[in-house]
């Protein structure tokens, strides 16, 4: 099948009208209005969006995975991790002599008593080999373990668990002080980004842009990916594998071009997640990180693009709320989001008009009448 | 704290008039028949109701009132369970609680003295619960004092055995001070056991403290005894070399009751990761047990599992603070209520499941990976219930009596619960085997589960069987949190600690068969402890979990995969 | 077009379906991107609802209600409540009555960054109370840095930090683990030492200076061994047998920076090994009162803690503040709280101290404003329930450091007390 674009007119209107929004209205709220001002944005809440456009992005990578192709992974929190750790690196040589012991060394590696800066650490010094390593290494990873994984047929339930060993593994590694990335206490108090201030409202407000436009970016691409003909297969690997084997695809292939992009997308996420919210440590690794990702993509709606992003939104601000409002009632509040989820609304929040639509329709069928002919009673 | 030559000297009371007293005392405690009872109970008394600063001390003189009544009084006083009553003329009365615990735990109060019963005011025999009670207080200088006195006591207990573990464990204090009552003791001693007990206890406290010939003649009495307390002085004499009556003879003899301790502990070890192996793979098995059946069998991914094993640990509290309420915390019944709390925490775990299943599982047979979804979801309700409901902390389980202490066999502590896990695991294994192969509803989880639509056609309630099933393996990870209870903390996370591990015994056994999860199990627990001692635990954990990943990368279905010839 | 619509009500379509219809899907979910777009706008509104109050002062609580951590924080949050309650009742601060206000971490540390973004940027409050473990208390640093907030933070560590927005009530590691090893070294001629922590940042980082310290004094590195778990860890049967083993000289001593829930496999294994606190005692410096609900405490008796507060300190300032504690509790309606079986323990105490202390240098400089009270509180002291706290200019505070062996009933007896310990962060190389 031939792929026409990835919009129609209309669609891209309304997509350019919500980056508007989201990617110069809010900035210039922000920037323009004074503080006391109705219109204005704070600050705060500025730098919330753009933490939760990162989680957006690790979103749709769980969806790509699981939406469209069938496979749960619940490494993605690793793959994120991974990518903050490389952007971590980056942020924390920049400390350069501002830390706790005024060295050029990390303040942790100080105190471990390291002479000088480990090799693989150097190239950290330049942002862009961060910014790669960010991408490249959770999709080395993604790509060594997904081709043991593809090849020997590890498929659903198998491939869950044992993406949740792989985390639960790399979490413990990474809790070692040994391991030299700073052990539980992770990466924290970054001074500057690319030069600037990284508290600075200016920087808050670019590294917000650079989340959206992110955003903006992953989402394009994931619409593009699954119109093509590889996305086809995607959907036909999720519906059916083995049909697609048989018909001739291979299809450990596809996966695994899959899982490596979604992985290179999450390390992307991480990379931002870690500058805005300005720690990485191995808790943002943990199988559990990854599961409370997936139930954003299924209360958004998986299979779908919108969805994540309305999921990873929309849970992450009621969890904002209510660890405020009712810390108690959190875990039940989210516990309950999943069941309600799984079990009465599998298409999650993009699914509800339709929902709505239909059981509206049902409700009211004498107002409008049935173009199908009713039976008349009686007539066999 | 330093002396010159670099060692640090033992807090030993003063040598001579110290031991020539224990010496006195034991002539007189051995050779004469039992004091008067008075005189042993005032002595007794005195020392309870003394300032703590001069108890030890008097602890000590108690060696010369021989009396059965000192050594159990001694021990309660050990582990707080002597309390001080104040008569209505002022008296302090120390006392002890005793007989059979009332339907408030309470039990009668018995003076040290005389052991009578003590009266309250209104005539009345006291009754008292021992926690609203304020126990004579202990430190470790009059708790160590007690158990040398108790020790140096059992030296003259007419059981061989206690004497043999007396002088053991007198030898090893390696106080200058047991010195001359072990070699007293040595010289009316007729057992060859004791004996032998005895002269290494002698050579072991010589060593420490004797005069270089006297060191030299212990180093020949310890070769072969493997005592390992010896082997840092013995290299402290080795490194040092030869000196005036060191004579190279003797550093050989060091050398080779060293290199024959150490070959000694090398095959202690072995055999001790083995046991600790086997034991760590039980607690493994039990706990994934359930997660066989519900996954392994049914298909169904349970991430709640972790909480119904937590429901059952749970159960297990709520029983022994009922016992605690019926028959007091001290009371002989007591102890058995972790008996009472095996099928209580079957039951409630298993209603939790059957819940679970009628709730949400039954609707997502289909769809596994939803089920690992919602019974996500149901985890962590779960989690914040037991936070509402029991408190955010552990809750505190008392292991019964029968479940403490180990027994010493070979230089290894086989402690008393892991014994019982071992065998908890292998009657659970035996008896789902047995249910599964042996009986009717067994029969049926198989049909329904190896072809569903088929065995509802032969007229099996498919969906009752399924009930039952999901129950049956939740009620199995109930009587797993029953025994978690007795291992380690009981608390809200208590399930979170044992998911991942489950799940990887499950899969790497092979989904659908017990005996795949019998092996994996056993072999993830060894394999873990084999590796602790090189890498560390932390090293070891992670190697085990890149091991179970390599392995299903080789064997995709587990050690005993399921055969099938269906494909979807 | 079927199929999508089939596809939005079930979330998953018939396996048949190889067909993909975007156009439909497509205007469907844009009209919800318009309405998402909406619904962020109010969301934003929602959240920068501006607060102000002008006859309170509003102070900030950031602990961990939820997730792991609650187990401990709680605690803090309820004795943080009682003592602004009790500053109230006596007339506020500097006449104005302190308004709490409350924020969970939920364990979770980035979200611990967010909340005390909420806290200094929204709510504007003037001090914060609040963290537990180190990592959370990394990860609010930057953010009390950049807002010029202030937080007491109350709970021992590992030191190796000093910021000019955070106060450390909490023991540092002079003023817990080597008075500990001191008493170990001294009263009971200890001369070998197993080092056991969890594998985190907070054991090793004492451990390493324990090292430094217990070299100083003379101890070989042959009678020093070194071990990590992970967390959670539940089977301590090896490491039990490697210590029954490194105690069989009868000279040694186990110092344990095991956290939380791994406290209780290891004391229940050690106590079934028969290795009892006569023979091998075991100090540890993260178990209180408060872990002692949940220990089995007959397998404890006689091991060692150290803290600079404990609930049996003997003195009136001690009775009142329990007494008052626990009537106050009675009578709380905070949803949730714990009523029974509460005990104090250090980290209160420590928690409580510095709402005092940061009262006194308020009412000193007059002004809630951070550099003023930051430059009030040098000095500042302030005469708690486990002694007098005097803040030092390096920002740790001087107090009592007791040692306390463990009781039947789950309490510590005070052993020895060292009086008025300099808190001193920075330990690393100098006992060399």
């Amino acid at each position: 099948m031939e792929t026409k674009g990835i919009f129609s007119v209309r669609q891209w209107t309304c997509f350019g009208a919500i980056l508007l929004v989201l990617g110069v209205v809010l900035p210039l709220l922000n920037a323009l209005f004074p503080p006391e001002h109705a219109l204005h944005v704070s600050n705060f809440a500025l730098n919330l969006y753009g933490k939760y456009a990162t989680l957006a992005i690790l979103a749709l990578g769980i969806d790509l995975l699981w939406g469209f192709t069938g496979m749960l992974s619940l490494g993605q929190a690793l793959f994120f991790a991974l990518g903050g750790y490389a952007m971590g690196m980056h942020l924390l040589l920049m400390i350069g002599e501002l830390g706790q012991y005024r060295s050029a060394l990390p303040d942790f590696m100080v105190f471990l008593g390291y002479e000088a800066l480990p090799t693989h650490w150097r190239p950290f010094y330049s942002f862009w080999f961060a910014l790669a390593m960010v991408m490249v290494v959770p999709g080395l990873l993604a790509a060594v373990f997904g081709y043991f994984a593809f090849r020997s047929r590890l498929t659903g339930v198998y491939f869950a668990i044992l993406t949740q060993a792989l985390t639960y593994a790399a979490a413990l590694m990474f809790f070692r002080n040994d391991f030299g990335f700073g052990g539980n206490n992770g990466f924290t108090d970054f001074k500057t980004v690319l030069g600037h201030d990284i508290h600075a409202a200016e920087t808050r407000r670019g590294l917000y842009l650079a989340s959206i436009l992110t955003l903006a970016g992953v989402f394009l691409l994931f619409r593009w990916l699954v119109a093509t003909k590889a996305g086809q297969i995607l959907r036909a690997v999720r519906d059916g594998e083995n049909r697609v084997r048989f018909s001739g695809y291979d299809t450990a292939r596809y996966k695994l071009f899959v899982f490596v992009i979604a992985a290179m997308v999450s390390g992307l996420g991480g990379a931002l997640y870690v500058a805005q919210v300005g720690i990485i440590n191995p808790r943002e690794m943990t199988p559990d990180k990854s599961l409370e990702a997936v139930v954003w993509v299924a209360v958004g709606g998986r299979g779908t693009l919108l969805g994540p992003i309305i999921g990873a939104v929309g849970v992450n601000a009621l969890k904002s709320w209510a660890t405020g409002a009712v810390p108690e009632l959190w875990l039940f509040i989210m516990g309950g989001l999943f069941i309600f989820v799984v079990l009465f609304l599998p298409g999650g929040i993009v699914s509800l008009p339709a929902r709505i639509r239909a059981w509206w329709l049902h409700l009211r069928p004498p107002a409008r009448p049935d173009p199908t002919p009713a039976q008349p009673p009686g007539q066999p | 704290m330093q002396n010159g030559d670099g060692r640090c000297p033992v807090p030993v009371l003063s040598f001579c008039d110290v031991s020539f007293h224990f010496c006195i005392q034991f002539l007189v405690t051995s050779l004469l028949a039992a004091m008067p009872a008075l005189a042993a109970d005032s002595a007794l008394v005195r020392t309870l109701l003394a300032p703590p600063a001069e108890q030890a001390a008097l602890i000590r003189g108690l060696l010369e009132a021989e009396d059965d009544r000192i050594r159990p009084t001694l021990e309660a006083w050990r582990t707080g369970e002597v309390f001080i009553h104040t008569g209505a003329d002022g008296t302090r009365i120390p006392f002890l609680l005793d007989g059979e615990a009332d339907a408030s735990g309470a039990r009668s109060a018995v003076a040290v003295a005389d052991g009578a019963p003590l009266t309250g005011p209104d005539g009345r025999p006291l009754v008292l619960l021992s926690s609203s009670l304020t126990a004579i207080e202990t430190n470790a200088v009059i708790r160590r004092a007690i158990r040398d006195i108790s020790e140096v006591i059992g030296l003259s207990d007419p059981a061989p055995d206690v004497r043999k573990t007396a002088a053991e464990r007198l030898g090893m204090t390696q106080r200058a001070d047991y010195e001359p009552i072990l070699e007293l003791r040595l010289g009316r001693e007729q057992n060859a056991g004791v004996r032998r007990a005895l002269e290494d206890g002698l050579a072991l406290i010589r060593l420490s403290h004797g005069s270089i010939e006297a060191k030299i003649e212990a180093i020949r009495v310890l070769e072969g005894s493997n005592h390992l307390g010896v082997v840092d002085q013995l290299k402290t004499l080795v490194a040092e070399g030869e000196k005036e009556g060191v004579t190279p003879e003797v550093i050989r003899a060091a050398q080779r009751t060293i290199i024959s301790t150490e070959r000694h502990f090398f095959w202690v070890n072995f055999f001790g990761t083995a046991f600790r192996g086997v034991s760590l793979g039980s607690v493994l098995l039990v706990t994934a047990l359930g997660l066989a059946i519900t996954y392994g069998l049914m298909g169904v991914i349970n991430m709640a599992h972790g909480e119904i094993m937590v429901v059952g640990a749970y159960a297990t509290f709520v029983t022994q603070n009922l016992f605690a309420g019926w028959f007091g915390a001290d009371g002989a019944l007591y102890d058995w209520y972790f008996v009472a709390a095996l099928p209580v925490a079957f039951l409630s775990a298993g209603l939790v499941g059957l819940a679970l299943e009628r709730g949400v599982i039954r609707w997502l047979y289909r769809r596994p990976l939803e089920s690992l979804l919602a019974t996500w979801g149901v985890s962590l309700a779960l989690q914040q219930g037991f936070r509402t409901i029991f408190g955010p902390a552990n809750v505190q389980i008392n292991s019964p009596a029968f479940l403490q202490g180990n027994v010493t066999w070979f230089d290894i502590a086989f402690t008393y619960n892991r014994i019982f896990v071992i065998g908890f695991a292998v009657v659970v294994v035996v008896g789902t085997w047995l249910l599964l192969t042996r009986t009717r509803f067994g029969l049926y989880i198989r049909a329904v589960t190896q072809n569903r639509a088929m065995a509802s056609c032969m007229g099996v309630q498919a969906e009752r069987v399924n009930m039952l099933t999901f129950a049956f393996g939740s009620g199995l990870a109930g009587l797993a949190g029953a025994c978690l209870s007795q291992l380690g903390n009981v608390g809200p996370g208590l399930g979170q600690s044992h998911i991942v591990d489950c799940f990887m015994v499950v899969v790497a056994g092979g989904v659908g068969n017990i005996a795949g999860t019998v092996i994996a199990a056993l072999g993830i627990g060894s394999i873990d402890q084999m590796l602790q001692p090189f890498l560390g635990a932390v090293m070891g954990k992670i190697l085990v979990l890149v091991f179970i990943i390599l392995f299903l990368q080789w064997k995709p279905g587990g050690l005993f995969p399921t055969r099938n010839r269906s494909l979807d | 077009m079927a199929s999508g619509r089939r596809y939005a009500h079930t979330g998953r379509p018939s396996p048949s379906s190889l067909r993909i219809n975007r156009p439909t899907h497509i205007s469907m979910t844009t009209r919800f991107k318009s309405r998402f777009a909406a619904a962020a706008l109010a969301a934003a509104a929602f959240i920068s609802a501006p607060l102000t109050a002008q006859d309170t002062i509003k102070v900030g609580v950031l602990h961990s209600l939820s997730g792991t951590m609650a187990i401990s924080e709680t605690s803090l949050r309820d004795v943080l409540l009682f003592a602004f309650d009790e500053i109230n009742a006596a007339g506020g601060v500097m006449g104005k009555k302190i308004e709490p206000v409350v924020v969970d971490g939920a364990s979770d540390w980035p979200l611990f960054a967010e909340q005390a973004k909420k806290l200094l940027e929204q709510d504007k409050v003037a001090v914060v109370f609040g963290c537990w473990t180190s990592v959370s208390r990394k990860s609010v640093l930057p953010v009390f840095e950049q807002n010029n907030g202030l937080l007491f933070y109350p709970v021992q560590y590992e030191g190796e930090e000093l910021s000019k927005n955070i106060f450390y009530t909490a023991e540092a590691v002079n003023q817990q683990a080597t008075p500990g090893v001191d008493y170990l070294l001294g009263e009971l001629g200890k001369k070998k030492f197993y080092l056991l922590g969890s594998d985190y940042v907070y054991p090793r980082t004492t451990n390493l200076v324990l090292k430094e310290y217990l070299t100083s004094k003379g101890i070989p590195a042959a009678n020093i061994r070194e071990v990590y778990t992970p967390f959670g860890h539940t089977d301590y049967q090896r490491i039990v047998a490697e210590i029954k083993q490194f105690a069989a000289s009868g000279d040694a001593a186990v110092v344990s920076t095991l956290n939380g829930d791994t406290n209780v496999p290891f004391f229940r294994e050690l106590a079934n090994a028969g290795i009892d606190s006569a023979d091998c005692p075991v100090i540890s410096f993260s178990v209180s009162e408060d872990e002692f609900r949940g220990l089995p405490t007959k397998d404890l008796i006689g091991h060692l803690g150290a803290w600079s507060y404990f609930m049996s300190v003997d003195t009136p300032a001690n009775t009142a503040f329990k007494n008052k504690f626990f009537a106050w509790l009675a009578k709380s309606t905070v949803p949730g709280i714990e009523k029974t079986g509460r005990v104090t323990n250090s980290p209160m105490v420590l928690s409580y101290g510095g709402v005092y202390l940061w009262k006194a240098a308020v009412e000193k400089a007059g002004s809630v404003e951070v550099d003023k009270v930051r430059a009030a509180l040098i000095g500042a002291s302030f005469d708690g329930p486990g002694g007098k706290l005097t803040v030092q200019a390096n920002h740790h505070v001087t107090k009592n450091v007791y040692i306390g062996e463990t009781l039947p009933n789950g309490q510590f007896k005070i052993l020895k007390s060292y009086e008025q310990v300099y808190g001193e962060p920075f330990l690393k190389g100098t006992f060399k």
